[in-house]
């Protein structure tokens, strides 16, 4: 049989196959290495290629709540994320396992903090493995597809009906350019009808509905039932591997998938992309006589007993390579599984453990090679080292350069050309002075200028930039020093307008004295330009892209201010890199006030994008001053309630002239630009009209 | 007892403001900044908005490029009131 191929990373296979399977409901947020899945799946949606509810979510909580909650209406549903993301997921992640939910979840593995990094470990994953979700690795960008497809087809089979997780190693997989061939939709159709939910929580259909409660006493008695669920997925899997085999050309193995097993007397065992290396070093030793097998761990959860005992009896000696630490177990995750796996049996043989490749590191052919040699030297022998850390040495960067200078920030960094967030943190750090302690919910200036300033620099958790000031500011002043160190957030308009929102309004309400700074730059321009509630209306992005369906984002921005102003919170500030000097009385009036123990001060900083809104670098600061000129970005102050207008420019200019320079919005019409100047018009008199009453009354 | 001695912490990674310096970021550029002093009249504008902090006032108040640290983004030419700021192509080689 023919079929189309295209070279594609394996972030685009997985939306391929997203496509391919007519899901109904996709609800995101981005996550590096995540975020292109949804971004290749926004295109499919914005060019009329998947008919489907794409769902810009707030926050990843929100996410997996909206994927569950579409799940258990009767939609197919899928979603993606990892590492930060999955663990914030968590609490909805268990919750779907009971509300059987068939969804598809693909999670581009990334380590997860502590410590941090973008590249893969299983760290991310690991905490979801006993949710009672499936969880499966794949190796290519080929079974990436195919798995989208295949976790549909076993999911929503009602022997199993439950939510499947499928690990894509990101980088090495979700970035990296394989063959991938891409079977017929109508193929496809006929082989995966569309999904029929057996109680659906939609009162014309069903009025029953799965129950999250059960008491007490029935717990063991369903846990014992869901773990027979996992059993008998084991056999649906099988049979799922095998139809697509029929079908479409390709299976794998089901459960798992053995490499050059059939005489051997040693094993290697791995999961995802590392396989393919462990494979040529499997080769390679075969080359030299030696008899060593390969097992690929395909499914983790429900986990392959069986196929792991039938080889384990027939080998000498096994060794795990684990791109994850258990930590307080001494071993890795399926090293530990494998172990208990084998203890109850009469098969004794050693079990050693590599745990490698933490934090994304590569783990060659080489070192798998060296591993493969270990393995085989066991055989017959007492283990003497049962888990081995396989490390590599570290390759220092360049040594930072002297300089002269004093500001609070180094010279150089690793910013764009022409960033204006760093002129934001300089004006701010250098106002502030060397007293002062930054929360940084995850944002581009964390990555590239929290390495470079005088100050701590505390990296916090995106949904609770607040909350983490909030326990430095109260350990500040019950040790009676709050009136000598400021704290302050550096954040995006992600971590302050979408997913930091509820963290920022719990510290507004409580009267915290700790200063929210937010660089607005209209999007998540850390994860590669996604749409945030800050993305104003119409501008294109990687997930409101243009097609023949969509025009750039449909809403409007949230109007910040305002809901800051609902807090009555002592001081609250828009300002612009444009304008320096008003934005540093604004931090030296929001220093004052927290410093007063007045409660929290509000700055929110616009900040022109080179690289998210595609203008030249060199006209950062000119796009700001149009921003302010045009009335698109009013520079303003609300002082114990007393709204002002800071910049009034005689006549506003035309919102045409600050838009045209930037790419984000070239696809406006002349309807369009007129709907956007028609707001802009009635924003500036509304400003205008609260200057003029004075005090807000609820102050 | 309880042992508070900081030698016997293992596995703490720290950050440490105390000993960094700058990045050297010159092989970024494709466009260097070069200043007319005859032109400039030291309103330290091009300092302010310097997003990697590469310009520095000296003594007699003037703007000085440090171009160890400059990526050429152009935005200090483009601010000057005076246009004392011109970019100017990088040798190829």
């Amino acid at each position: 049989m023919t079929q189309e191929f295209d070279v594609m990373p394996g972030n685009k296979a997985v939306a391929h196959g997203v496509r391919l399977a007519r899901v109904e409901v996709v609800p995101v947020f981005p996550i590096t290495p995540q975020t292109t899945i949804i971004e290749y799946i926004s295109d499919f949606v914005a060019d009329g290629k998947l008919d489907a509810e794409y769902i810009h979510s707030e926050g990843e909580h929100s996410c997996m709540a909206m994927a569950v909650g579409a799940s258990m209406t009767g939609a197919r549903t899928f979603t993606a994320t990892c590492s930060q993301g999955l663990a914030y997921m968590h609490e909805v992640v268990a919750q779907a396992t009971n509300y059987r939910t068939p969804l598809v979840m693909a999670i581009a593995n990334r380590t997860l903090g502590w410590y941090w990094s973008l590249g893969p470990d299983y760290s991310d994953i690991m905490p979801e493995m006993n949710l009672g979700w499936l969880v499966n690795f794949v190796e290519t960008n080929q079974e990436c597809l195919d798995m989208t497809l295949m976790n549909y087809k076993i999911a929503e089979d009602y022997r199993v009906l439950l939510p499947t997780m499928m690990s894509l190693d990101g980088f090495y997989l979700s970035y990296s350019q394989e063959r991938v061939y891409l079977p017929e939709i109508e193929m496809v159709d006929d082989w995966l009808p569309p999904y029929k939910a057996p109680y659906p929580v939609d009162p014309t259909v069903s009025k029953a509905w799965p129950s999250a409660m059960i008491p007490p006493a029935l717990h063991t008695t369903y846990r014992k039932l869901h773990e027979d669920v996992m059993n008998d997925a084991k056999k649906v899997i099988a049979e799922v591997d095998k139809s697509y085999g029929e079908v479409f050309g390709r299976s794998y193995g089901g459960m798992v998938e053995k490499y050059r097993c059939e005489d051997a007397d040693s094993l290697i065992v791995t999961m995802g992309s590392m396989t393919t290396a462990a494979r040529r070093a499997v080769d390679k030793l075969r080359s030299e006589g030696e008899k060593i097998g390969l097992l690929k761990l395909r499914f983790m959860r429900p986990f392959p007993n069986e196929e792991i005992i039938e080889l384990a009896e027939q080998v000498e000696s096994i060794g795990v390579v684990d791109r994850v630490m258990m930590h307080g177990t001494g071993g890795g995750m399926a090293f530990q599984d494998i172990k208990g796996v084998l203890y109850n049996t009469e098969i004794k043989v050693p079990v050693q453990n590599f745990v490698t490749g933490l934090g994304g590191e590569d783990i060659p052919i080489d070192d798998l090679y060296v591993m493969g040699k270990k393995i085989l030297k066991n055989k017959g022998r007492k283990l003497i080292n049962e888990v081995e850390f396989v490390a590599h040495e570290f390759q220092a960067a360049a040594p930072p350069v002297e300089y002269e200078g004093d500001s609070c920030m180094h010279p150089g960094s690793d910013g764009c050309a022409g960033c204006g967030a760093s002129i934001i943190a300089r004006t701010l750090l250098d106002t502030l002075g060397e007293n002062t302690v930054v929360i940084n919910p995850p944002n581009c200036s964390g990555v590239n200028y929290g390495g470079v300033v005088k100050v701590p620099w505390v990296l916090g958790n995106f949904a609770a930039g607040a909350a983490y000031m909030t326990g430095v500011y109260r350990a500040l002043r019950k040790k009676g020093k709050a009136d000598k160190v400021y704290v302050t957030s550096y954040a995006g308009d992600g971590g302050t307008v979408d997913i930091g929102l509820q963290s920022i309004s719990g510290a507004a309400e409580r009267g915290e004295s700790i200063i929210w700074l937010c660089y607005d730059n209209e999007a998540y321009m850390n994860t590669g330009i996604q749409r945030s509630g800050s993305t104003p209306l119409f501008s294109a992005t990687s997930t409101t892209p243009v097609g023949s369906e969509w025009k750039g984002k449909p809403q409007r921005r949230k109007n910040m201010l305002m809901i800051m102003a609902a807090h009555r919170i002592p001081y609250i500030a828009t300002a612009s890199l444009s304008y320096l000097p008003d934005f540093k009385r604004k931090i030296k009036k929001a220093a004052e006030v927290t410093r007063a123990g007045e409660g929290l001060a509000y700055l929110h900083v616009h900040q022109p994008c080179t690289t998210g809104w595609y203008f030249d670098p060199a006209k950062t600061v000119e796009i700001g001053r149009l921003a302010v000129q045009s009335g698109a970005w009013p520079i303003m102050e609300i002082d114990h309630g007393v709204p002002k207008i800071n910049v009034k420019p005689r006549e506003l200019k035309p919102v045409k002239e600050y838009l045209a320079p930037q790419r984000r919005f070239r696809h406006v019409t002349d309807e369009q630009l007129e709907i956007i100047q028609g707001y802009i018009n009635n924003d500036w008199d509304s400003y205008l009209r609260l200057e003029k009453d004075g005090k807000l009354p609820w102050y | 007892m309880m042992v508070q001695d900081k030698s016997l912490i293992k596995g703490l990674a720290l950050n440490d403001i105390a000993v960094k310096g700058g990045k050297y970021v010159a092989n970024w550029r494709a466009y260097k900044p070069e200043i007319d002093y005859e032109k400039c009249v030291a309103c330290g504008l091009c300092i302010s908005y310097c997003p990697e902090a590469a310009i520095n006032q000296t003594d007699d108040k003037m703007p000085k490029i440090d171009y160890r640290f400059c990526k050429g983004c152009g935005i200090c030419a483009n601010e000057c009131p005076q246009k004392a700021i011109t970019m100017i192509q990088e040798d190829e080689s």
